[in-house]
Parts: structure tokens; sequence; C-alpha cells
């Protein structure tokens, strides 16, 4: 019995015109996941997620959407809320959330309960009668956030949910997506604010010009950067000769030794090994890996790629051309 | 289906609930019907003119006095008896009329004691004044207004004065205004009878004669051929019941052309309002754009026809609250018209070109709607498409005077312009062939039309095309622009 994928992206590319928006993304997100899409802007996420949605056609590569291509059967399943938002401006949050909910399926006895079911939990029963129109940003991304909830979707696609949110409702909305979870929804969200995604993510997905430079769980992120600690010691003495010879490479950075922790060595074993080999050890501290430190590097290194392939491509041609 | 009802009534309940439809629906058949009344009022608002004759003598004098008479006396007529006075008919109020005039009664004094006084109309533009000058080289600051005439209606501006010189071939004729040709009309009409009286005495014809030869005209009665052979003669007499179909389809045809004019700009706003609020990205995830752009097309269908109901209800209403006051002969042609009305080969085709016409320029304005953000930027775009919307409204005007004007026939054959004129064409009994052909390819063209704009409506809600891309692409297709990308 094959098991049910909310999302499986193989080989899926997108070219605007002369522009490759994305190239040959392979995604799997697994059923109960949640996911964070990550890159910079101009990365390619948000094509890669209205290719998942079935609004754009890959021009090369497939797309299974709960494991079949995408159409208003399996989008049923799914619930989305699009990087640019936007509502009608004269319907009320009720009359938008019922709409949106009826078109998904539910029946209009049913959407206008769940509607007024989610604005009570988003404390938005004051305004359900009041026009989007009178609302503050804010809580018109509320309302377009629970659009996207009402017919309780089993996959949240949020491209960008926490950009223009205050820091308030930006918990509040993470609260949401914890909450979703915790009842077996998948979730797969956008976001170049690492911070949300090394709270909320299984999985981390990044991109950067149309590539995929990473697909991992943090762990797996975190071991892409070289681990390092820093030691400080009583002046004068040269802890890098002394952790050479036992295979630790070691420089002076200002007032302390930066030591790179290689590969299956932990930060526990340099320290042992500098305390048994008689360094006046007086400070310790183990680097604390960051999502943003990985991020940078592997945007960074794809953007360098990127260049050099671009600049190679450049000389080829101006080589041909003379 | 269902997603379809629901985007049609989501945008059919947004566009009845705003106050501008309302505003729209109620007002319209006001502003429309001041439009059809103004000639009417223009024309009984217009001020009583002056003018005076230079001559030696009455004779043109007292031809242009008859030939204003005459002129009231029909306006007198009409006024006391429209319906028969239309119809060329007679009845008791006019004989009566007739027999006061002939027994020299003035035409106010005729119609003020047929009437009782109670019928009140204009029945000279023009009053004859004597000329405040002699000499034609005086007339000048008269006709300039610097210098008023005196009348018993107090002082007046001296409109147009008419010099007859002896000798002359010509009569001159003067005014500082250049448009109007009324006067001039009348005073040709005046010397027309003046030359035939004077050539007919040269030729030793009394004047009794003349008048009997006057008297003697035969009328031209337009006739037509009738399908039944067991009819009279005089059943070929061209009546209202003939006239009505090319009435109706005149009638029908602007009301089509109006509405798909005022409902079009719906579907324009509300792609807008879609476009600049971002809402595609949200919809096309719950419908397909084919259901969303067969939602749309759909609400404003159910405008367009609520609007049609107000109408007609409304017009029903208000001719039967006022039925009980109409005359007979009023009601009669009221239900000719309605009757014509009623005709399938009219109102089956006035469907299907409504149907077709709507669903052209609809799903056009729908991908004029998609690409712009703003009322601005579809403002550029809009101009040939109204344009071509403005054409029929022209051609309405050739059908008045000759609904088998071979323009009308080929432009009926021009998918975009045959919704409105093949109403048109079809009192005239145009052949079968030609009906189903202009309906097959109006039915082809809506179609191709239909696929086009879905293409467009795709490329602006799901790629964002915009009006710059309009213009790359018509900048790509003229001579020598091909662009290099792929």
């Amino acid at each position: 019995m094959t098991d049910t994928v909310p999302l499986r992206m193989t080989g899926a590319s997108k070219w605007f015109g002369g522009f490759r928006a994305v190239d040959s993304l392979d995604m799997h997100v697994g059923e109960g996941r949640v996911v964070g899409f990550l890159g910079p802007n101009g990365a390619g996420k948000s094509t890669s997620l209205r290719m998942a949605l079935g609004v754009l056609q890959p021009d090369t590569g497939t797309v299974e959407l709960f494991n079949q291509a995408p159409n208003l059967k399996s989008l049923r399943r799914v619930g989305f809320l699009p990087e640019e938002r936007g509502l009608y401006k004269k319907m009320s949050p009720r009359q938008i959330i019922t709409y949106f909910a009826r078109l998904k399926g539910l029946s209009h006895g049913r959407a206008k309960a769940r509607a007024d079911e989610l604005l009570e939990m988003m404390g938005l029963t004051e305004f359900a009668r009041s026009r989007v129109s009178r609302l503050s940003k804010g809580m018109a991304q509320k309302v377009q956030i629970l659009s996207a909830l009402a017919h309780r979707p089993e996959f949240l696609i949020l491209d960008e949910p926490f950009s223009g949110l205050d820091p308030v409702n930006q918990q509040a909305l993470e609260a949401l997506i914890v909450e979703e979870h915790r009842q077996g929804a998948t979730i797969i969200f956008s976001t170049h604010v690492m911070e949300h995604a090394e709270r909320l993510c299984e999985q981390i997905v990044m991109m950067a010009r149309g590539r995929k430079v990473f697909d991992g769980d943090l762990e797996q992120a975190f071991a892409t950067l070289g681990r390092s600690v820093r030691i400080g010691v009583t002046d004068g003495f040269d802890l890098g000769a002394t952790l050479r010879p036992l295979g630790f490479e070691a420089e002076l950075e200002q007032d302390a030794w930066k030591v790179a922790l290689p590969q299956g060595r932990g930060p526990q074993e340099v320290l042992r090994a500098s305390i048994e080999n008689g360094a006046p050890v007086t400070s310790f501290v183990a680097d604390e890996a960051r999502l943003r430190d990985v991020f940078v590097s592997l945007v960074s290194e794809a953007e360098a790629e990127d260049l050099t392939t671009t600049l190679a491509d450049d000389a080829v041609k101006a080589k041909e051309a003379a | 289906m269902r997603s379809t009802l629901l985007v049609a009534r989501r945008d059919y309940l947004g566009y009845v609930t705003a106050w501008g439809f309302w505003l729209g629906l109620l007002f319209t058949p006001v502003i429309l019907g001041v439009f059809m009344l103004a000639p009417a009022l223009a024309a009984s608002s217009q001020p009583v003119r002056y003018f005076s004759v230079i001559e030696q003598g009455e004779t043109f004098t007292k031809a242009i006095r008859s030939e204003l008479d005459a002129q009231a006396a029909r306006r007198a007529r009409a006024a006391l008896d429209p319906v028969a006075a239309l119809q060329g008919g007679d009845s008791d109020l006019l004989a009566a009329f007739d027999t006061a005039r002939d027994t020299g009664a003035t035409v106010e004094d005729a119609l003020s004691n047929v009437s009782g006084g109670t019928v009140q109309t204009t029945l000279y533009d023009f009053v004859e004044v004597s000329s405040p000058v002699s000499d034609p080289d005086r007339l000048a600051p008269y006709l300039s207004g610097d210098i008023l005439l005196d009348t018993p209606e107090g002082p007046q501006e001296l409109f147009a004065a008419l010099v007859v010189s002896p000798g002359s071939d010509t009569i001159q004729y003067w005014s500082e205004n250049l448009q109007s040709r009324a006067l001039v009309d009348i005073a040709r009409a005046a010397e027309r009878k003046i030359a035939e009286d004077r050539i007919f005495a040269a030729a030793g014809v009394s004047s009794r004669l003349i008048d009997e030869a006057r008297d003697a005209r035969r009328d031209v009665v337009p006739q037509r051929l009738r399908s039944d052979p067991g009819q009279q003669a005089s059943a070929s007499e061209v009546t209202l019941r003939d006239r009505a179909p090319y009435v109706v389809s005149i009638a029908l045809a602007f009301m089509l052309w109006f509405l798909v004019f005022s409902v079009i700009n719906y579907l324009l706003m509300g792609t807008i309002e879609e476009r600049s609020n971002k809402i595609f990205d949200s919809l096309l995830t719950s419908v397909k754009l084919p259901n969303l752009l067969a939602g749309k097309l759909l609400a404003v269908l159910c405008l367009s026809l609520t609007l049609v109901a107000f109408w007609t209800g409304g017009s029903i209403a208000i001719t039967w609250i006022a039925s009980s006051n109409l005359p007979p002969e009023v009601s009669e042609q009221a239900t000719i018209i309605l009757s014509a009305a009623a005709r399938p080969d009219i109102v089956l085709p006035a469907l299907i070109s409504f149907l077709l016409g709507y669903l052209m320029y609809g799903s056009l304005f729908l991908a004029l709607g998609s690409l712009c953000d703003t009322i601005q930027e579809a403002q550029t775009l809009m101009t040939p498409l109204i344009v071509m919307l403005m054409a029929p409204l022209f051609m309405l005007t050739f059908a008045i005077n000759d609904a088998e004007s071979s323009m009308i026939a080929i432009m009926s054959w021009v998918p975009v312009f045959t919704p409105f004129l093949l109403i048109l064409r079809m009192p005239t009994d145009p052949p079968l062939w030609e009906v189903i052909g202009q309906l097959s390819l109006m039915a082809v063209a809506t179609f191709a039309i239909l696929y086009l704009a879905t293409s467009v409506y795709r490329a602006g809600a799901v790629h964002g095309a915009g009006v710059g891309d309009v213009a790359r692409f018509f900048k790509g297709i003229l001579p020598g622009n091909g662009s290099k990308d792929s």
C-alpha cells in the first residue's frame, strides 16, 4: 500500500521568458511534518509553492499533491495563504471566511459555523460583520489566515505567513501553527525569518537562485557548518602548537583561541586535551550553531557558485565572439 | 458547477448591495426619458422669432403668412387629436376645427373654439413684423441686436429679414443665425406657390383652377404585399401594424446595446478589484479558471436581467396605472407594438444576440480588467473597445431611415456588430441562410473571443501580466521589432 504524501515535487522547473525561476526542484513533504521553506527574496519559493498548488504548471518535472497531480479534489485538502495578501474589501470577515470555506466544499451552514468559531478563536468576533476595509492590516491578515483554515485542511501551505505581522500576532500565528500540527496537519511555510523555522520546523528546505541548496532536519543543517569552540588561556600560552599534534586546528582570534572541531569529535574532547597538555584554560565556550549561519553560508555558497558559472559562461561567449 | 454558482452568487450580491447599482437602476429610465423628451422640450421652449419682409407690394409677405398659417394649422390638429393626426385620419374634433377654419377663423381662434380653450400649444415659431427700415442696407443694427424691434410683445430682436428685390432672380435671406434653416424652407415653399400662380396665370389658368389643381393632388399611400390573397386591396395599405416590427427592432437593438454597455463596466471594475486586492491566487486554488470566468459572467448576466426585470416591470406597472386614462386608440397602438415585440422571429434572434453579444463583450472586458491594477490603466486599453461598441449605435440611425440599407446588411456580417444589427434586419425578412449564417458566425466568434479572453485572463491573473506586457506584445508584432526572446 502506498503512503499518502501531501507533496512531492520531482525535477520541477519553471522559466519565465529567459529567466529560470525554479531549477529541477525535488521536494518531499511527508504527512504530519512541519517544513520550513527558506530562501532569500527571489529564490523561487513562491513560484515553487504556486507550482505545488497547480496555479502554475512546471515546464519540466512533476508535482504531486496527495499522490496525484494538483486538482480541485486534492486542493480541497489544502489550505493556502498566498504571499500577496488580498481580500474583498467590501465584504465582512465572516462573509469572506464563509465564502472560501464554501468554495472548498463546506455547506452554507457548516461554513458559517466554522467562520464564527475561527473568529472567536482569534478574538475577532467583534469585527465579524465589519467591512474588511475598516480592519487594521494585522486583523485583515488574520482573516486571510482563517480563510485558509476554514475547511480544516490536512495540508497547510503558507507563503510568508509572518510578514507584516507585529511580534504579538507573530506569536499568535506560531501558536496556531503548533495547534494545527498537533491536530495532525502537515504544514509547509516559506519565510526568511530563521527564528520561526528553528522553533517550528522538523524539516528545512532551502532555496537560492531557483535551486534547492539544502533539504533535511535541523541537525543536518547545523552539520553543514564547521563547528568550533573558543578557549581562553593565560597570556603567552601557544594553544595552537599544543593541539596541532592531537589533530585540532586552532587560531588566535582577539583574546581567545578558536578551535575547529573535526567531524566526529566533540567540544568535551578538545577541552580535555587542552587541560591534559597543561594549557592554563581561563574560559571555554562552545559556539552555538544558528540556522541563520547555515542559511547565510549555503546561500552565499550557491550565489558564489552561480556567479562563477555566469562569469565562466560569459568568458566562453566572449571567447567565441572573438 | 457549484463553484461557478458560488462565484456568481458572491459577485451578484456584491453588485446589487452597492448603492451605485440602485442609483443606476432608478435614475437610468429618468435620464433616458429626459433625453427622449429633450427635443420636444427644446422645441416647445424655443422662443418665437421675429422676421420682416422687405418688398414692393405684399405678394411674398402674404404667401409666407399663408405658409406659416398652414404650419400652425397642422400643429393645432396634432394638439387636438394626436392619434388621428398622426394616422392621417379624421375625427369629430378635427372636422370641427377644419370647419371653423373654412369659415374664416384664425388658427388660434379655431383651436380655442373647438377645444374650449383647454388645448395650449405653440403654433407659430416665426412671427412676421413690419420691417423697421425700407432700405436693406440699414438692417445691420437690427440683425445684430443693437436696435430692438417694437412689437406688441415688447422690444424684440430681429431674427431674419427677407429681401425681395424687383428684377432679381433670388430672394435674399439675412440672419445672424447661420444654422437654422426653418424660415428658409418656409420662404422657399411660399416662393414655389407664387411662381406656380404666376406661371399658370400667364398661361391663362384661373386662380380657381389652380386651387382645384392643388386640391386634386393625389396622396401617395405606402402599400405592401400581403401573403393572404383573399384580403381586400385596401388591406395592403401600410399601417402601424406593419411598421411596429421596425420600431420594436430598433428599440430592442438600442436596449441590448445599452444593457451591454452599462453592465460590462461591472465586469471590468470587479476584475480590477480582484487583481489589485491580490485575490486571484486564493481563488484559483479553489476554483478552476474557466469556472471563475463563467461565474463572473453569470453574475453580471443576472445583474442585467435584474435591470431588465425592474425596468420592464416598472413600465408595465406604469402602463397599467395609466391605462384607465388613455384613449382607446392609444391603448390599441400600444397593443400593436407589444404584439410585435412578442414575435418569435424578432424575440428569438434578439435573445440569442443578447446572450452572445454579452458573452463577447463581457469576456473582452474581463480580460482587460485582469491586466489592470487601476482604472487609469484600464482606460488606456478601453478606447478601442469603446469605439467598437459605439459603432452599432451610429448604425442605428441608418436603420431608422432604411432597415434594408446595404450598409446594415454588410456590417451585420461583422461578428462584433451582429448582436445589434441582426435584430434591426429581422423585420425586413432577410433570407434564412443569412440569419443562420450570421448567428453561426457570431457564435463561432464568441467562442473564439472567450478562448482568447481566457488566455489573456490567465496571463493577467496567474502570471501577473499587465498593461506594459500588452504594449510589448504590440511592439513585438510591429515590423522590425521582432523580439529575440523565446
